[in-house]
């Protein structure tokens, strides 16, 4: 197969996705009536999940028709399209594996730089658990062509999950470990041949050694159990086979003597080292060659069908390339046998060259979207395999980017692909998982720990425009923000908190959260609702509001009305001289609104007037300067006329004067 | 840290409540009933059911099981779609369970039992609680059942709109209503049954007599912090004992026998809003409380005569990374059953078996 260049994989066509609108919006096969009668429709994207509205429309104002147009009932509808939405089956599988994912993420936080490969493969192997767990489900759930659909998907991440796990993880503990054994377990569990139903029904259909060796299914069976190295079972079935009849004495010497070197097939263990290993699998291997070329010479005297199937058998697990080839169907297969029989020692690095090999002889345009992953991978490309996997799943792109990412070999990718591979894939898994309601603070996590400028910036502009339902979803979108330290989402949540509360009329509350965000103008205005509401009714119950508006705000406002209402509350209790430093203090602070100023002379009135001295001279002075600067704002809007002072003026004169004489 | 275990049910959980035995309060039913609401795309109320453990033989590899490998923790035995999110439920009986919802409605299920074993759950009546002034519908969200044992018992709802509303649940058409506080009231329990307390998010607890709730009968505040409370819980037998949690972390235990001077413990064992607390229903020397931060918190809050001293027990499952909104402890068996509902789609569950009573 020809070496792709790179025009292949870097533009990658999002899958196109076509709704049908049901019932209908103009009755079959009249569009271009419905379209003449000046209709079209428009639509609006929500900016949260990937769902549109959709709705009829005139292309032009109806008011700017000659003839009037029937409004018909189709017209009136509004459709909602959800377009690759996330479906609820594989919450369990989206949870499970967004705990996976955020452990790693801490994990390699506390090592730092040392790569922990053992933790890695724990966390690996919890990923393939989820999805055959789901797997599982999926098998258990009632049959369907989602249901299917899903349980190839779920399946092909596995395997590809399952090889990249040997091929990066797997072998990576530095020691100088043989991929072959991995790689066999990984086949046979991923595609698993020959199917044990096919054993069944040979050994069921041959109750004896006579019709077992004349049943024409059982040779290939036998070749296909050596391809894929279930040396044991090849034994039994040869020794099984052995006694019949029907063979030649020659044949059945030689099933028996194959049954015996299958047995002896060396296996590796850990603590044998491998110069002894490859001593005697040297061994074995020779014994084979010897035997193939007895039988050969002997099937050259004369035709023996039983024979040259054996003789088959021998040449696969000899490691004969070309009877392996023909043997084997599938590339993987061929792979396997290549690797088990004749290199078994084989390590990582040898597989891209041995790949190479193999895939040749396969038809490139034959191969599904699994094999195609596959291929990528076991020959180290990385880029074409990460575009690949996105067109699996979204899901397995995103993990596989951020597992590569964490062992070190996304760096190859970076120099193929315009944007950071991981961020890329990562940030489109958080949007999908986004147009599931559940899901807002799983995807709010996956752009968190993707820990970029971008993600940062995208997530900042998602966690702003969640529905605020409740108080409770308000303070968890808050908390994420604190989290992911987005300060001006944070600040941007306050205010949508504030003006919400504001139009509802929980005005204490909206006061709270505009004091979080030093928004005095805000603040001021709904304070000067309050003063109008006061003004209005005449009674002052935005008391308890304030007192639970934070102490501390410092707001000017809010310290004029929290004054204010201590001087009612002194006035009322008859505690005239407190009374009378209160409303002085808030005067001389001047922090209260200029429009305000004249209704707190008025109220200053009574105690002038009152039995009691309440001012002294210096304080009926005060009273005298404020009232003072209020007229000469006057002009501009609150101020007052000198005229409307005359009372107070009046009043003001003989406090002074009593002052004076009890002084 | 010890571990829950985990059952994943695909639906966010935001309100769960043990059903009382139906033989009365006998305590010989073998199997348990359990109600649990769930919130944003799917709302339901879910009727399950699991084996009571008193009955079953000790199995020594309880803990720890694995989800896949073991049986499932509840079974689902029927359920009903909820008008709006459920905040929160509270069950009186054993066939009734109110609801409080998002659009501040206290909703009434019948719970119905055939003797042929099957179950239903069906919406008897309900009644909007709670709206804003400008008559958007406002979040009711807690629900607290008067303690009393008469026939009449009433239940109170608190809500977003700074208001209290409590109706006998036999006729929830004679609701009454009042608004006492200006921001967003969090919790409400009944101390006694003629007093209220509610937490609000000022930071405030406010006591209310139940015949006369338009004026506060106390407030209780902490002024050194600026907490704000989520939720609050009365002591089974001490009436002046009070739990509330904070959206800090923090569990405060009060004690308000001298109203105008209360002592106040803090608990620092959460790292994010605790959402809901509650006295443990067979020690009450022990507190129970949930948190954002994905876990469940018992906290014995006074040692007691046989060794226990202060101090306090995390519980979490690895594949529950999201929060955990809500939780009961069952009253019923002598085994001590948490079950909790969390955001990441699950229900937890944690049995520990009862300790030995002490033979005089």
């Amino acid at each position: 197969m020809a070496r792709l260049g790179t025009d292949k994989f870097v533009v990658e066509r999002e899958k196109e996705v076509a709704t049908r609108l049901s019932p209908g919006v103009f009755p079959a096969g009249r569009q271009s009536e419905w379209s003449a009668q000046n209709r079209t429709l428009t639509h609006s994207v929500h900016p949260l999940t990937n769902s549109v509205a959709l709705g009829v429309a005139g292309k032009q104002p109806r008011e700017l028709l000659k003839t009037d147009v029937r409004v018909y009932e189709q017209d009136q509808r509004v459709y909602v399209c959800g377009l690759g939405t996330m479906p609820d089956e594989r919450l369990p599988f989206v949870n499970d594996t967004h705990a996976v994912f955020a452990a790693i993420q801490s994990i390699m936080d506390a090592r730092g730089d040392h790569v922990g490969v053992d933790a890695l493969l724990r966390m690996s192997a919890l990923y393939r658990e989820a999805m055959l767990r789901q797997v599982r489900v999926l098998q258990d759930a009632r049959d369907s062509e989602f249901v299917r659909s899903e349980n190839d998907v779920f399946q092909a991440m596995h395997a590809v999950w399952h090889l990249l796990e040997i091929v990066y993880v797997t072998t990576n503990a530095g020691l100088s470990a043989s991929v072959v054994p991995y790689y066999m377990e990984w086949l046979n569990f991923n595609f698993p041949a020959p199917a044990a139903a096919d054993g069944e029904r040979i050994l069921g259909s041959s109750p004896d050694a006579n019709a077992l060796a004349q049943n024409p299914d059982v040779w290939p069976y036998v070749q296909k159990l050596a391809l894929r190295g279930h040396v044991t079972t090849v034994a039994n079935m040869l020794e099984r086979i052995a006694p019949a009849q029907a063979l030649s004495a020659a044949a059945s010497r030689w099933a028996r003597e194959l049954a015996q070197t299958a047995r002896d097939m060396p296996l590796g263990s850990s603590d044998e080292t491998s110069g002894s290993f490859n001593g005697r699998w040297r061994r074995w291997n020779s014994g084979l060659q010897s035997m193939a070329t007895n039988m050969g010479s002997m099937l050259d005297k004369a035709e023996d069908a039983a024979l040259s199937a054996l003789l088959c058998v021998v040449d696969v697990m000899r490691g004969d390339a070309d009877t392996i080839s023909r043997v084997g169907e599938t590339w993987q297969d061929v792979l396997g046998a290549v690797l088990l029989y004749s290199e078994p020692t084989a390590q990582t690095e040898r597989l891209p060259a041995l790949a190479q090999l193999v895939l040749e002889q396969f038809e490139a345009d034959d191969f599904t979207l699994v094999d195609r992953t596959l291929a990528a991978l076991v020959r180290h490309e990385l880029p074409e395999f990460l575009v690949y996997c996105n067109q699996i799943d979204a899901w397995l792109s995103a993990h596989v980017s951020d597992l590569m990412e964490h062992i070190g070999i996304l760096d190859s990718c970076r120099q193929v692909f315009k944007v950071e591979p991981r961020e890329h894939y990562l940030v489109a898994l958080g949007e999908r998982y986004l147009t599931h309601e559940g899901l807002w603070r799983v995807a709010m996590d996956y752009f968190g720990l993707c820990r970029t400028r971008v993600s940062q910036s995208i997530m900042g502009e998602y966690i702003v425009r969640m529905p605020l339902e409740s108080d409770r979803k308000a303070q968890q979108v808050l908390r994420v923000c604190e989290r992911y330290k987005l300060t001006e989402a944070s600040e941007r949540v306050h205010r949508q908190l504030g003006r919400q509360k504001w139009q509802r009329g929980r005005l204490g509350a909206a006061i709270a959260h505009f004091v979080r965000v030093n928004d005095s103008s805000a603040v001021g205005q709904i304070c000067d609702q309050l003063w109008a509401e006061y003004l209005a009714s005449g009674l002052l119950t935005y008391g308890p509001i304030i007192d639970s508006v934070l102490a501390s705000s410092g707001h000017d406002r809010v310290r004029f009305l929290t004054q204010y209402r201590d001087f009612h509350e002194c006035y009322r209790a008859g505690e005239f001289a407190r009374a009378g430093k209160l409303l002085l203090s808030i005067l001389v602070g001047e922090i209260a609104p200029i429009h305000a100023v004249p209704d707190l002379l008025v109220d200053s009135i009574p105690l002038l007037e009152g039995d009691a001295l309440v001012f002294g001279a210096d304080d009926t002075l005060e009273l005298m300067r404020c009232a003072e600067s209020v007229v000469f704002v006057g002009g501009e809007e609150g101020g007052v006329e000198r005229d409307e002072l005359s009372i107070f003026s009046v009043a003001c004169a003989r406090n002074l004067a009593r002052s004076y004489v009890m002084q | 840290m010890n571990s829950l275990q985990v059952q994943p049910v695909a639906r966010k959980i935001t309100g769960i409540r043990w059903l009382p035995p139906r033989a009365g309060n006998a305590y010989t039913d073998t199997d348990l009933y359990f109600v649990s609401g769930s919130s944003a795309k799917h709302k339901e109320l879910v009727l399950w059911t699991t084996a009571n453990p008193d009955f079953q033989q000790t199995n020594d590899d309880n803990d720890n099981v694995d989800a896949e490998t073991s049986s499932p923790l509840a079974t689902l035995v029927a359920k009903v779609k909820h008008d709006g999110d459920v905040h929160d439920i509270a069950a009186p009986a054993s066939d009734i369970v109110a609801t409080a919802s998002s659009f501040g409605t206290i909703s009434i299920y019948n719970i119905g039992h055939t003797d042929s074993g099957d179950n239903s759950l069906s919406l008897r009546e309900a009644v909007t609680a709670h709206k804003f002034a400008n008559g958007e519908p406002a979040v009711a969200t807690s629900l607290s059942v008067q303690p009393t044992n008469s026939a009449d018992a009433e239940i109170a709802s608190c809500g977003e709109d700074g208001r209290i509303a409590y109706a006998p649940i036999s006729r929830l058409d004679a609701l009454q209503r009042h608004e006492v506080d200006s921001t967003v009231i969090t919790g409400v329990c009944w101390p006694m049954p003629a007093q209220l307390a509610i937490a609000t998010r000022a930071g405030q607890v406010k006591l209310f007599d139940r015949r006369a709730p338009a004026e506060v009968q106390a407030v209780f505040v902490d002024p050194s912090n600026t907490y704000e409370f989520e939720c609050i819980a009365a002591h089974p037998s001490q009436s002046f004992r009070l739990a509330t949690g904070t959206d800090t972390g923090a569990v405060l235990l009060w004690d308000i026998r001298n109203p105008k001077k209360p002592t106040m413990e803090a608990f620092n064992v959460h790292e994010s809003n605790v959402w809901s607390v509650g006295f443990h229903s067979s020690d009450a020397a022990k507190i129970v409380s949930c948190s954002e931060d994905a876990s469940l918190a018992v906290t014995q809050w006074v040692s007691d005569s046989d060794r226990q001293s202060r101090g306090v027990r995390h519980l979490s499952g690895f594949f529950n990374t999201l929060s955990v909104n809500c939780f009961d402890v069952c009253p019923f068996t002598r085994t001590s059953i948490i079950i909790a509902g969390s955001d990441s789609g699950n229900l937890l569950m944690e049995k520990t078996a009862a300790s030995d009573f002490a033979i005089y």
